[in-house]
């Protein structure tokens, strides 16, 4: 097994309990919903680049699916 | 067995093949325009969107997650293997991979019960309108990874296997594909109303 795939694995869980931590402990605000979102934004990129092993594929790749995650998120966080 | 070196850097072949990306990133850019609307909505009706957001379950939700990543890691670690030619080990990852998923549709289906018995239809409101067709389409592409998954593993393990490290990559990338949706799901759905 891998170790980068399990620190990746272990970062995705840390990432997921603290996003639920601050869903929980702080009141809804833009500063939780930017935190949580960024997290989420984290959590994509490590999935898709050590799981999907997206690191080892072309450039092209990487920022087509780094822009359309930015797009997405960023659209959301303006009209929030 | 083929055990070809793929040159992922090369741009007609990312990890998973073209055609598979050309989906996620369909799948992605459809997913991705919902929310956005969703978030529009709820801009516009925040009183509606917050009341409807504490009747979900914000622990199944997270547990789900889990399970998700968890699987994806299974996933990944499978496809190491088969790289390795350990056929035998993978084939025992893509079983936990396959539990993974199996778990979470047992919880998802909890949660659609819960809804359902407190009466709460795609016609509740607008945010539910939302809460249904994205998490019932999510569910629907896990189902369809499960039986990939369950596929391409049966191939792998067959005496005169022709599986080839491009079939289990695109395997493993349009399972990972459920991840990423999901990453994207939980949070704006569950959390931030």
């Amino acid at each position: 097994m891998k170790k980068s795939l399990l620190f990746t694995y272990g970062a995705l869980i840390f990432l997921t309990i603290t996003t639920a931590l601050v869903a929980t402990s702080i009141e809804v605000s833009t500063l939780a919903v930017g935190l949580i979102i960024g997290f989420s934004a984290v959590k994509f990129i490590l999935v898709a680049f050590q799981f999907m092993e997206l690191k080892k594929g072309n450039s092209f790749w990487k920022v087509s699916l780094s822009l359309v995650l930015g797009v997405v998120l960023l659209s959301i966080l303006l009209l929030f | 067995m083929n055990t070809l070196k793929i040159d992922y850097k090369n741009i007609y072949y990312p990890p998973g093949g073209i055609l598979m990306w050309i989906i996620i990133f369909l799948e992605l850019i459809t997913f991705g325009m919902a929310l956005i609307a969703f978030v529009y909505y709820g801009h516009q009706e925040p009183e509606v969107f917050h009341l409807s957001r504490l009747q979900l379950n914000t622990t199944f939700g997270a547990i789900n997650t889990v399970f998700l990543l968890t699987s994806g890691f299974f996933m990944a670690t499978a496809v190491q293997q088969f790289k390795e030619n350990n056929i035998a080990k993978s084939s025992f990852y893509f079983k936990l991979t396959m539990l993974g998923g199996f778990l979470f549709l047992i919880l998802k289906s909890i949660e659609y019960y819960d809804k359902i018995e407190s009466g709460i239809s795609l016609e509740t409101n607008m945010f539910f309108s939302f809460y249904w067709m994205l998490t019932a389409f999510h569910l629907i592409h896990v189902i369809m990874g499960m039986v990939i998954l369950f596929w391409t593993n049966y191939g792998m393990t067959k005496k005169n296997s022709d599986t080839l490290t491009e079939d289990v990559d695109a395997c493993a990338a349009f399972w990972h594909m459920c991840d990423l949706i999901w990453l994207l799901l939980f949070p704006i759905l569950y959390l931030i109303f």
